[in-house]
C-alpha cells in the first residue's frame, strides 16, 4: 500500500520524465520488432507497418500504461474538466438551467446554514464558554454572595441589572442602557477592557466611587473615540461618573444590551443589600471539569438552607442553572432546525431536477458516447467523464448559490424576529464555505452518478440501435425518472403542508383579540431622573401636567401606563384579598401590577366589564382604588362580586391600606398573543406608593400624522424638563407585529421554501412530460393521423405525469403526517395533522401538477401528422 | 502469425511475466519474445497489453525497472524481479498448478 502510494507520487512528481521514458520504452519495442521483421526479409517500411499494426493503438497503450502507473487520475481529471467545460459552454441553455436550479437550492441552504452556524454552532465570544451557566430565575446580591461562599463548584459568578439611563452630553438627551453589575460579572465572562481598567472589588461596595466603564460603541458614537477619555467625567441620569475603562469592540453581554457599566452598589445603594430584591440576571462559571449536575446539586442544597433561614422571602427558591448557550438559543433552536430541515428538502428537489436534466442530456448525447465507447473509451472512464461534468456544474451552481445566499442573508437579517435581534450580522466564515463546497460536491457526485449509472448499464449496441431511430421509449420511461418525479412531488407536499400549518397557526394567532384596539395608538417611553424627581408628588405633578398639555392638542387622547401590553415587561406583586383566609407567607398569588394615569382604558379601548373607570377624583389623598381584570376575578374572586372587594399588596401589611376594587376591565394579552392572561391589578399612578416607578409609557390615540405628533409631544416634554429623553417611539400596531415576529419569520421562510419547492417540482414534472412529447412526436403524429381526438392525445401524454404526480402527493401526505409532528413546538393552536390544511395543500399541489402536465401536453395537440413523419 | 497460437486467458499474463523475469532481467520486447519462444509459439502475447501489465507489476513492487543497454546496443528499460515478486510468483505458480490439475481431473473423469 505504502509502496503503491510512493510510486504514484514519484511518478506524479516527475511526470515529464516518466512520459519521456514511456515513449522511449515503447519506441524501443517497435524498433526491435521492426528489426526482427527486417532480418526475416521484409522491407523496412513493410516491417514498420506490421510492427505497428501488431502493437495496436499506441495512444491507447500509453493511456493504459499511465493508468496502470496511477498517474492518470490527475491527468485524466484535468482532461475531463477541460472537456466538460468545453461541452457545457456549447450548450448554454442546459448549463444555465442546471446552474440556476442548483444555485436556488444551494443558496437557500447556505443562507439558512449561515444563520444556524452563527446562532447555534459558533461558540459564545467568551473564553471557555462551555463552563458558563445562566440561572433561569433572577436573584439578589446577598443570595448570590451566599451561594458563591457556600459552594465549591463555581470559579466565579456575577449579576447584572439593566436599567435605562439618560446621557445628556451634547444635544438632545438620549436614553442609553445602563448595566448595573457586580464585580464578579467581568471575571465570570472573562472580559478585559481595551482601555483603562474594570471596576475593582474595593469600589464595588456601598458608598463606592461613581466610576463607569464604557462599551466600545458608546465610546465611539458619543465620545468620538476620545483616546484621553480615562479620568474624564460624563453625566448619566443627572449624576457625574468618572470614566475608568472602555470595553473591547466585540464585547457584549450574553443577552442584555449595555452601553455603560456601573457598580450595582452605586446604582442601588439600598436595594443591593436587600435579600428579597431579586432583580439581577446571574451568570456562573464552573470550575474546570466540574459537571453541571454536581453544581446543580450543590446549589440546591444552598437554596434549601436559604429557604429555611429566610422563609419570608426565599421560601420558593429553586435556582435552575442552564448552560449559557442553551439559555441563549434554546428558544430559537427548534424553529431554526425545522427551517434547516425544510430547506434541505428544497435542495433534494433541486437535485432531483438536476439529475433529470442530466438524464435528458445523456440521452441527447448518446450517439457521442457510443462513438467514444467504440473508439476504445472504457465504461469507467465514461462514467467518470460524466461525473466530472455534473460535479463541475454543481460547483458552479454552488458558487452561484453563495451569491444567492449573500442576498438571502441580507433578507433574513431584515426579517429577523426579536428573538434573533442579537444577530446583527450573518458572516460567511470558513465553515459556511466548507458547507457549500461539501454539499455542492456531494450533489454533483451523487446526483451525477444516478443518471450516469442508469445510462451506462445499457448495452452499447442496444443504445446504438435505439439511437438509430429517435423513439427511445426505453430510456425516456426510465424508472429512475419516475422515481425522481414522484419523490419531488412528495417532498414538495411535505413542505407545503408545513407551510400551510404555519400560515394557519399564524392567522389564528393574528386573529386573537389582544383585548385592546391597537389602531392609531402611538406610544413613547419616558423616565424621570431620580435625582430631580425623588418623591412621588413631584413625579405625579410632572405626569399630570404633561398629560394635560398633550390632551389639549385637538383630536388627541393620551394616557400613561407603567408597562405596555406585549412589550414584555411587568412588575409582579403578591396580593391579599380582604376577608379571605390568610395564606402562608410567600405563597400568596402574584399579580401583574400596572400603574396608570388618565383615561388609559378609554385610550386603549379596553372595555370596562363591570363597575366604573378611574376618574379625576381617584387621586392622592382620596380613598385608594383599583381596577382588576377578568382573570383576576376568575382566579381570586370566583363567583363573587368583585366591586367593593378590598385588596392590598402583601408587602405593606400592618395595617393594610386597602384598595377598593371599583371596576373590572376586559382581559388584555399582556405577555403575548399566544400566552395566557395573568391576573392584573391597575392602580392610579397618583396613589402609587413606590417612588422607584419613575418610568411611564405614554399611549396616545390620534389621527394626527405620527411624525408631527411625536415632535409636538417631545416639545411639551422638554418644555417641562429639557433633560428627559423620549424613547421607544412606536405604534401599538408595530408592537403587535413585533410580538408575533418569530411566528411571522417562521411562516415567511417556510412559505417561501414551500413556494420554491412547488415551483421546482412543477418544473420537474413539466420537464418530464415535455420531454416525452418530444420523444414520441412520431407516435403522436401517427395517432392523430389515425383520427385520435384531442382528449385521447392528451390522455396519452399526460397519463404518466398525472399518475406519478398523484402517487407523489399520496406519498407526500404520508410523509407530512409523519414529519410535521416535529413542528408542534412552533405551531399555535393547530394540530400538525390538521386535516383541512393537509387536504388543502394536496389539492393545491394536484392543480399545480396537472397544469405542469397540461401545458407541455397541449403542444402534442398541435403536432401535424406529416411533420411528425418527416422527422423519420 | 501461426494459426495455432491462442490468446492468453485473463490474468495469466502477470504470471508469465513474473516467471520469465525470474530467470534474468529483460526488457519488454524480450519478455514477449521469450514467452512466445518458450511456449513454442503457442501463446501469443498481445504486445499492446504487455506494457500496461509491466507498469502495473512495477507499481505493486513485484518488479523494478532500470535503464540499461540492450543486446543491439540501444538504451532499453530492463525489468527484474524483486523479493516480493519472487514470493508472489511462488504463490501464483502454486495456485495455477492446483487449478490446472483440478481442471484436468474434471476434464478426464467427467
Amino acid at each position: 500500500m505504502l509502496h503503491d502510494l510512493l510510486f504514484r507520487l514519484r511518478t506524479l512528481m516527475r511526470r515529464p520524465a516518466a512520459e519521456n521514458e514511456l515513449n522511449d520504452e515503447l519506441r524501443f519495442h517497435i524498433e526491435r520488432q521492426t528489426d526482427k521483421y527486417v532480418k526475416s526479409g521484409m522491407s523496412h517500411a513493410e516491417a514498420l507497418r506490421r510492427a505497428r499494426l501488431e502493437f495496436g493503438g499506441l495512444d491507447q497503450v500509453k493511456n493504459e500504461c499511465r493508468e496502470a502507473r496511477g498517474v492518470s487520475l490527475v491527468e485524466s481529471l484535468v482532461q475531463d474538466l477541460h472537456y466538460s467545460a468545453r461541452t457545457l459552454l456549447h450548450s448554454p441553455a442546459f448549463t444555465a438551467c442546471a446552474v440556476l436550479t442548483l444555485a436556488l437550492g444551494i443558496g437557500a441552504n447556505t443562507a439558512i446554514f449561515s444563520v444556524v452556524n452563527q446562532v447555534l454552532l459558533n461558540p459564545l465570544p467568551y473564553p471557555n464558554p462551555q463552563e458558563l451557566l445562566a440561572a433561569r430565575e433572577n436573584d439578589s446580591l446577598p443570595n448570590l454572595e451566599d451561594i458563591q461562599r457556600q459552594t465549591k463548584s463555581f470559579a466565579s459568578s456575577g449579576g447584572i441589572n439593566i436599567e435605562p439611563m439618560d446621557f445628556s452630553g451634547t444635544g438632545e438627551p438620549v436614553r442609553v442602557h445602563g448595566a448595573y453589575v457586580d464585580v464578579g460579572l467581568f471575571t465570570t465572562l472573562g472580559a478585559q477592557p481595551v482601555l483603562g481598567r474594570l471596576i475593582s472589588a474595593d469600589e464595588d461596595v456601598k458608598g463606592g466611587p461613581r466610576n463607569v466603564v464604557l462599551s466600545y460603541p458608546f465610546w465611539r458614537d458619543f465620545l468620538g473615540s476620545d483616546p484621553h477619555v480615562l479620568g474624564k467625567a460624563i453625566r448619566l441620569s443627572d449624576n457625574s461618573y468618572t470614566v475608568i475603562g472602555v470595553m473591547p469592540r466585540d464585547f457584549t453581554l450574553p443577552k442584555e444590551l449595555a452601553d455603560v457599566f456601573v457598580s450595582l452598589w452605586v446604582g442601588y445603594p439600598d436595594a443591593a443589600a436587600e435579600r428579597d430584591v431579586h432583580f439581577m440576571h446571574t451568570y456562573w462559571r464552573l470550575k474546570p471539569g466540574v459537571p453541571l449536575a454536581q453544581a446543580q446539586a450543590e446549589i440546591a442544597r444552598v437554596d434549601r438552607r436559604l429557604a429555611e433561614e429566610f422563609p419570608h422571602t426565599e421560601k420558593e427558591r429553586a435556582t435552575l442553572l442552564i448552560p449559557l448557550h442553551e439559555w441563549l438559543v434554546g428558544d430559537v433552536r427548534p424553529a431554526l432546525l425545522i427551517l434547516f430541515g425544510a430547506v434541505g428538502l428544497v435542495l433534494l428537489i433541486a437535485c432531483a431536477n438536476f439529475a433529470m436534466l442530466l438524464m435528458v442530456r445523456a440521452v441527447a448525447r448518446q450517439r457521442e458516447l457510443v462513438i467514444r465507447a467504440s473508439l476504445g473509451a472504457r465504461n469507467r472512464r465514461l462514467i467518470r467523464q460524466r461525473l466530472t461534468e455534473s460535479t463541475l456544474l454543481a460547483l458552479v451552481g454552488g458558487a452561484a448559490g453563495l451569491i444567492a445566499a449573500k442576498a438571502g442573508t441580507t433578507l433574513l437579517l431584515a426579517l429577523r424576529p426579536a428573538e434573533l435581534r442579537r444577530l446583527d450580522a450573518i458572516p460567511m466564515d470558513a465553515r459556511v464555505f466548507l458547507f457549500v463546497f461539501a454539499i455542492s460536491l456531494l450533489t454533483g457526485l451523487l446526483f451525477g452518478l444516478l443518471p450516469a449509472w442508469s445510462a451506462s448499464r445499457g448495452d452499447i449496441a442496444e443504445a446504438l440501435r435505439e439511437n438509430a431511430r429517435t423513439t427511445t421509449t426505453g430510456v425516456s420511461r426510465s424508472p429512475l425518472r419516475s422515481f425522481l418525479v414522484t419523490a419531488e412531488l412528495a417532498l414538495a407536499l411535505i413542505l407545503l403542508a408545513g407551510a400551510g400549518l404555519l400560515i394557519k397557526g399564524f392567522l389564528r394567532l393574528r386573529s386573537v383579540d389582544p383585548g385592546f384596539n391597537p389602531a392609531n395608538v402611538i406610544t413613547m417611553y419616558l423616565q424621570l431622573p431620580g435625582s430631580r424627581y425623588p418623591q412621588i408628588p413631584m413625579q405625579t405633578n410632572f405626569r399630570r401636567e404633561l398629560l394635560a398639555r398633550i390632551n389639549a392638542f385637538p383630536g388627541v387622547e393620551a394616557a400613561m401606563i407603567t408597562d405596555l401590553p406585549l412589550a414584555g415587561n411587568y412588575v409582579g406583586h403578591r396580593v391579599v384579598v380582604d376577608g379571605q383566609a390568610t395564606r402562608a407567607e410567600g405563597t400568596e398569588p402574584v399579580v401583574q401590577t400596572l400603574s396608570v394615569m388618565g383615561e388609559y382604558f378609554g385610550v386603549m379601548q379596553i372595555p370596562i366589564r363591570n363597575g366604573r373607570d378611574f376618574s379625576a377624583m381617584d387621586r392622592e389623598g382620596q380613598p385608594r382604588v383599583a381596577i382588576v381584570n377578568e382573570e383576576f376575578v376568575r382566579q381570586l374572586l370566583p363567583g363573587q362580586n368583585a366591586i367593593g372587594t378590598r385588596i392590598d399588596w402583601t408587602r405593606s401589611s400592618d395595617p393594610h391600606e386597602w384598595m377598593t376594587i371599583i371596576g373590572v376591565a376586559g382581559d388584555v394579552k399582556h405577555s403575548g398573543l399566544n400566552q395566557p392572561v395573568d391576573p392584573a391589578v391597575y392602580a392610579p399612578f397618583s396613589q402609587n406608593d413606590e417612588a422607584w416607578r419613575k418610568f411611564m409609557t405614554l399611549v396616545i390615540r390620534s389621527r394626527v400624522p405620527e411624525a408631527s405628533l411625536v415632535e409636538d409631544v417631545k416639545k411639551q416634554v422638554w418644555s417641562l424638563d429639557s433633560q428627559i429623553p423620549v424613547s421607544g417611539i412606536q405604534s401599538m400596531d408595530d408592537l403587535l407585529a413585533v410580538s408575533v415576529g418569530q411566528q411571522r419569520f417562521n411562516m415567511l421562510l417556510l412559505g417561501s421554501f414551500a413556494a420554491l419547492a412547488v415551483a421546482l417540482a412543477g418544473v420537474g414534472i413539466y420537464g418530464m412530460v415535455a420531454y416525452r412529447v418530444t420523444q414520441r412526436t412520431q407516435e403522436i403524429g401517427v395517432y392523430i393521423a389515425l383520427g385520435a381526438q384531442h382528449r385521447d392525445v392528451l390522455r396519452l401524454v399526460m397519463k404518466d405525469g398525472v399518475k406519478l404526480g398523484l402517487l407523489g402527493i399520496v406519498l407526500g401526505l404520508a410523509g407530512a403526517v409523519a414529519l410535521t409532528r416535529v413542528m408542534v413546538s412552533v405551531l399555535f393552536e393547530v394540530k400538525p395533522t390538521d386535516p383541512a390544511t393537509l387536504i388543502g395543500v394536496a389539492l393545491l399541489l394536484a392543480v399545480v401538477a396537472m397544469l405542469a402536465c397540461y401545458i407541455p401536453a397541449r403542444r402534442a395537440l398541435s403536432i401535424h401528422p406529416m411533420t411528425a413523419l418527416r422527422r423519420e | 502469425m501461426p494459426s495455432r497460437s491462442i490468446d492468453l486467458p485473463q490474468g495469466t499474463l502477470d504470471l508469465l511475466i513474473l516467471r520469465t523475469l525470474s530467470l534474468e532481467p529483460l526488457h519488454g520486447w524480450a519478455v514477449s519474445e521469450r514467452i512466445q519462444q518458450i511456449s513454442s509459439d503457442v501463446l501469443r502475447v498481445q504486445q499492446g497489453s504487455l506494457y500496461p501489465a509491466l507498469h502495473r507489476l512495477e507499481r505493486r513492487g513485484w518488479i523494478k525497472a532500470r535503464w540499461g543497454t540492450s543486446e543491439n546496443n540501444r538504451k532499453a528499460k530492463f525489468y527484474e524481479l524483486t523479493k516480493a515478486g519472487r514470493r508472489e510468483l511462488e504463490i501464483e505458480q502454486n495456485a495455477w498448478q492446483k487449478l490446472t490439475v483440478a481442471v484436468g481431473q474434471v476434464l478426464e473423469t467427467a
